[in-house]
């Protein structure tokens, strides 16, 4: 994928969080200039098959969740051929910046780290956090 | 004591120097009656209602407990021995039993005794026939009951002292529910505190006062802040220190308080069913305090899933209110023991099924047993589940904890709480 088409189309941007008024918040910001479209996945056991369908640039994941938490989302994807270039963020009330102080936590499987924001998040480093991942600064 | 000097007769004044005819005889003459009357451990004294109630009998302990000599007694009237207030209520009763020829009892009077200090006594006066077969003598026979008062009052205070200290363990225990329920609820409170920046920042760029995601936006920040004080408000009333407070309430609210408590330990580990039974009458219960069980009971659910090696596996948690009727005798012993459940009364069963690790392997019957835990060295004092035991006691309910029942492993706890009807027990 090259600068240029960067520009002209959005950041495909799947959310995975099972609190439904900030999944819908969020969605609101990222969309609001056009630069990201934002998909929402408030079941983490869907999520994975979910992905594979809409094939993201990147995933926002909750880390407690009910059912699956966000490091075994997170191993699944990794785990899956097809969603294998797709960059991951844990976006988590659990895991403040003080305990990440290099802005990662482990995932579940293989110690693979994860980039990591504490909650509340800042809708301009969130946005700044995903270009970075997807090295469009 | 009472039958015993009923049956001694008539009591003449008699001179102590003058001797008895009767002596001889065996019958009880003046003076060895007054010395058995002078060894007795009961205050004796005797009246001439002909006489203006003037004293005819002082026995020795009668002068102990008053401070007055026989010598300086015999002869006087109440009125001549005693404050004014005092003399007309012991004259005011000594007509009543003259003219009703009926006993008269005082269970316990409490006296100021110049030589004794505070004392208490029991007091009988009964009338006496003269020969004339008219009621002319008033006994009066008085016991000193000074020590089973103290005794009363010690195991009053100390009743009191006792159930002091529980609500003081029951105190203690709660704090450390509180430091697990710390991080629970800072993730609680967080959620409800990101979607209000989430909020403010999509604000912060500027609105148009027709954007249709206004609404939107401003119900889910509304929503928040409300979440977010009730998550506070929760933990503050959980933490707050209160005396025993039983009154009235519906025990679906106060599971569902309980588990707004836990909600972020349920979470992580397993899905909850709830079924409450219709017309579910209302229990006696101290809120505050049976949420301190619900929080621990639900803790230790959590944690009994949590050590399950299936983590596939979708944990559950059941929990089920129906109307019951005690069937068993309850074993817990309880120094409000007037108040408890008792076999055919009519309760409300809490049931709380998990599909954890099950019970303790040979120490099933521990489990309720201060400082027993299964957990690992810093992961628990064990006092938890003896003072839900005591919280539950107090309530007069019963708790107990068995394996399942029904073929799938996990442990069930089952909670017998008294209904509004029979709260008089």
């Amino acid at each position: 994928m090259d600068m240029l088409e960067n520009e002209k189309t959005p950041i495909k941007v799947m959310l995975v969080d099972d609190e439904q008024g900030l999944t819908t918040l969020t969605k609101l910001n990222l969309e609001r200039d056009g630069e990201f479209i934002v998909a929402v996945e408030n079941d983490p056991l869907k999520a994975v098959d979910r992905a594979r369908v809409l094939q993201p640039d990147i995933i926002v994941l909750d880390m407690v969740m009910p059912g699956m938490d966000g490091g075994d989302v997170a191993a699944r994807v990794r785990n899956t051929p097809e969603l294998a270039n797709v960059k991951l963020i844990i976006l988590t009330a659990l895991v403040s910046q003080a305990e990440a102080p290099d802005g990662t936590v482990p995932i579940a499987v293989g110690g693979d780290r994860c980039r990591a924001l504490a909650k509340p998040v800042k809708i301009e480093l969130l946005r700044q956090t995903i270009l970075e991942e997807l090295n469009l600064v | 004591m009472f039958s015993y000097c009923r049956g001694m007769g008539n009591i003449e004044q008699t001179d102590s120097s003058s001797g008895s005819a009767d002596q001889k005889s065996g019958v009880l003459d003046g003076s060895r009656a007054r010395r058995i009357l002078d060894s007795l451990p009961l205050a004796v004294f005797g009246k001439d209602a002909a006489n203006e109630f003037r004293f005819v009998l002082w026995n020795r302990k009668q002068e102990e407990i008053t401070g007055i000599s026989q010598e300086e007694a015999l002869g006087k009237t109440d009125f001549d021995l005693f404050p004014q207030e005092d003399a007309e209520a012991f004259r005011k009763a000594d007509e009543a039993v003259i003219a009703d020829g009926e006993a008269f009892e005082i269970p316990e009077e409490k006296i100021d005794s110049p030589t004794q200090g505070v004392i208490w006594l029991r007091t009988l006066k009964t009338a006496l026939e003269a020969r004339t077969g008219k009621c002319r003598w008033l006994l009066g026979i008085c016991e000193d009951i000074t020590a089973q008062k103290l005794a009363a009052g010690e195991l009053e205070r100390t009743s009191e002292a006792l159930q002091a200290t529980q609500l003081q363990l029951i105190q203690a225990e709660k704090m450390e529910s509180i430091g697990r329920l710390a991080a629970g609820v800072a993730h609680e409170v967080k959620n409800p505190l990101s979607l209000m920046s989430m909020g403010l920042d999509y604000l912060k760029e500027g609105i148009k006062p027709d954007d249709p995601n206004l609404p939107v936006l401003l119900g889910e920040m509304s929503d928040a802040l409300e979440r977010a004080d009730k998550i506070v408000r929760g933990l503050l009333d959980f933490s707050s220190d209160r005396g025993l407070d039983l009154a009235e309430s519906d025990l679906a609210s106060l599971v569902e308080r309980g588990l707004h408590l836990v909600r972020y330990e349920l979470k992580k580990s397993c899905v909850v069913d709830i079924d409450v039974e219709e017309d579910l009458p209302l229990v006696i219960a101290d809120q505050g305090k049976f949420e301190q069980v619900l929080v621990n009971v639900l803790t230790n659910a959590v944690h009994a899933v949590e050590a399950c090696d299936e983590v596939e596996a979708a944990h559950r948690l059941e929990l089920r209110m129906e109307k019951a009727v005690v069937d068993f005798e309850m074993a817990d012993e309880d120094i409000l023991g007037h108040r408890r459940l008792r076999i055919g009364d009519p309760a409300v069963l809490l049931r709380l099924r998990d599909t954890g690790s099950g019970l303790p392997e040979g120490n099933a019957d521990k489990v309720f047993d201060p400082f027993f835990t299964t957990k690992d060295t810093g992961q628990g004092t064990g006092l938890g589940l003896s003072v839900v035991r005591k919280i539950i006691s107090l309530h007069g309910g019963h708790i107990s904890l068995r394996a399942r029942g029904d073929g799938l492993r996990g442990a069930e706890v089952r909670i017998f709480l008294r209904t509004a009807v029979n709260r008089c027990g």
